[in-house]
């Protein structure tokens, strides 16, 4: 599993994907932090990470995982994975894994953004590890929806387009349909934000991760009986 | 070794192979031939595992391909068809990573990458990106992630297709060099091929073994025996009174006259595999025609190839 983490990180950054996900993310960080810290003089990291997840995550994720599985089938490589004695289970997982660190590297660049603050006043340290797990939880289920968008398709457009869909309708849909209010993704990650772990959200947030795994690994596994 | 027994694949309502048995013994190369859509790269990812059979049962060294995938993989080095590569990195870096895929050891790694790639001819090449390569050197690229972790069974889906001549005869001559020590099998559309390199072949057409044996037999079976192809100068056209002469001559077609005013006829014996060239040559020299050539067909595995489908195709 090390040898698809290291070599889907190379490949992040032998494309420009992995630049323009860093990017992105440290864009967004920047302008959130000056609008919602420095320009109202707030000592409170919260919104920054709400903005991000709100605006940024949304069309990240999908740049993350569209070419994860999708590209491999496009380009034949899939053959090279799939008879390696490795197994589906460790190669989902291994993307999965490569996929959240190229995430977790600008997050750690916030606490820059922590620094800069603490040198005025010191925030708040279990909101912001909080607000950091619920991100990290957020963007889990993001690439996990990804990753099962990239395992229907040969197509890593397609792929990218039905992740974005996924991830919009989760945080939208919700407002407007009575019965499904409450699942709003976006809501249950605003819990995170005021310094608390909100168990409800978080067994929701691994769950929906491990079943879209699940179902992935199911997906590629019936391939090989099914054609 | 690897055992095929009655290995059936079914995509919805189309059979792509059907209940298909062969034995590949250790140290054999042997040739998988068939149109385009019979059914080789079928028959070889399943037993490379990318698939799984609809029925029948796939064994290579004794491992089951199913029940036990993990074991089956590691005995194989397989080169896809169409040699899919993964372009942005390095001919180094690629080998590598099929290597760490194939769980070689971590101390022996680095050796070993330097093996393969200095196997199939890469080594001062070996930092540049395989965007960059030439089809053949792909190929070769191909064939070194296949060889990586000492596999001792190589599966190679159409080796050869696309190349140049000269890289062909180079990547043929690899793989013979190579079942020596492997056992190989291969697929290709290109008779001469399977016949220069491989010790048996087998012939697949729609989803089914029509033939298999190796080259030489192939080609006896279906070479036309009576048959007699004759160059001659005849100036007073006796070649017409021949047919009584020779009491075994069936028929007498003639061809075509050459540039220099000889003939050529092509001369069907009354019963098979009759060798009429001695009889031949003595009666014509009777009657003062002078033969100039007298060849009996050269079988091809072409021949055997088209025969075989053919008549599968009647059938």
């Amino acid at each position: 599993m090390s040898a698809i983490i290291k070599k889907e990180l190379k490949n992040y950054f032998l494309s420009p994907i992995g630049y323009v996900v860093i990017g992105i993310f440290l864009i967004a960080f920047s302008a959130f932090f000056y609008l919602t810290s420095v320009a109202s003089s707030e000592i409170n990291l919260t919104y920054l990470f709400y903005y991000t997840a709100l605006y940024g995550l949304m069309f990240i994720a999908p740049l993350i995982t569209m070419q994860a599985i999708a590209g491999e089938r496009k380009s034949g490589t899939d053959q090279l994975l799939m008879t390696s004695p490795v197994s589906i289970v460790n190669i989902v997982i291994g993307k999965f894994i490569a996929a959240m660190i190229l995430i977790i590297i600008p997050v750690i660049f916030t606490l820059m953004y922590f620094a800069i603050l603490a040198h005025y006043n010191l925030p708040d340290i279990p909101t912001y590890l909080t607000s950091i797990l619920g991100f990290l939880l957020l963007s889990m289920t993001y690439i996990s929806f990804g990753l099962l968008a990239s395992s229907i398709t040969e197509s890593p457009i397609v792929a990218a387009i039905v992740t974005f869909a996924i991830v919009f309708a989760s945080t939208w849909v919700p407002y407007f349909v009575s019965s499904l209010s409450g699942l709003s993704l976006m809501d249950m990650f605003i819990k995170f934000l005021y310094g608390t772990i909100d168990i409800k959200a978080l067994v929701f947030f691994i769950t929906a991760t491990v079943l879209c795994l699940v179902i992935t690994i199911i997906l590629m596994q019936r391939r090989k009986s099914v054609g | 070794m690897i055992e095929v027994k009655n290995f059936t694949k079914k995509y919805g309502n189309f059979v792509a192979v059907d209940n298909i048995s062969f034995v590949v013994n250790d140290g054999e190369i042997v040739g998988l031939l068939g149109p385009n859509g019979a059914g080789k790269s079928t028959t070889m990812n399943a037993i490379t595992g990318y698939i799984e059979q609809t029925d029948g049962e796939i064994t290579v060294n004794g491992y089951d391909t199913i029940k036990r995938s993990k074991k089956s993989k590691r005995e194989i080095g397989y080169m896809p068809e169409g040699t899919p590569l993964y372009m942005d990195l390095t001919i180094k870096e690629f080998v590598t990573y099929m290597a760490e895929l194939r769980k070689v050891n971590r101390k022996e790694r680095k050796a070993k990458v330097q093996e393969v790639i200095e196997k199939v001819g890469l080594s001062d090449m070996q930092n540049k990106l395989i965007k960059n390569l030439s089809r053949g050197q792909k190929q070769r690229v191909s064939l070194a992630g296949t060889l990586i972790g000492d596999p001792k069974v190589l599966i190679l889906d159409e080796p050869t297709v696309g190349l140049d001549p000269k890289q062909v005869t180079e990547i043929r001559s690899l793989i013979k060099e190579l079942g020596k020590k492997h056992t190989v099998i291969l697929s290709s559309h290109i008779l001469s091929e399977v016949s220069q390199i491989c010790d048996k072949v087998i012939i697949i057409n729609k989803g089914k073994i029509v033939a298999e044996d190796t080259p030489e037999n192939l080609e006896n079976k279906t070479s036309n025996s009576n048959i007699v192809y004759i160059t001659i100068e005849d100036p007073e056209n006796k070649i017409e009174t021949m047919k009584d002469k020779i009491n075994g001559i069936k028929n007498i077609k003639f061809i075509e006259e050459l540039e220099d005013k000889t003939k050529k006829y092509e001369i069907t014996a009354n019963k098979e595999n009759e060798d009429l060239r001695k009889e031949i040559f003595k009666e014509f020299a009777k009657e003062g025609i002078t033969i100039f050539e007298m060849k009996k067909p050269e079988a091809t595995l072409e021949d055997a190839f088209m025969k075989i489908i053919g008549e599968g195709g009647k059938k």
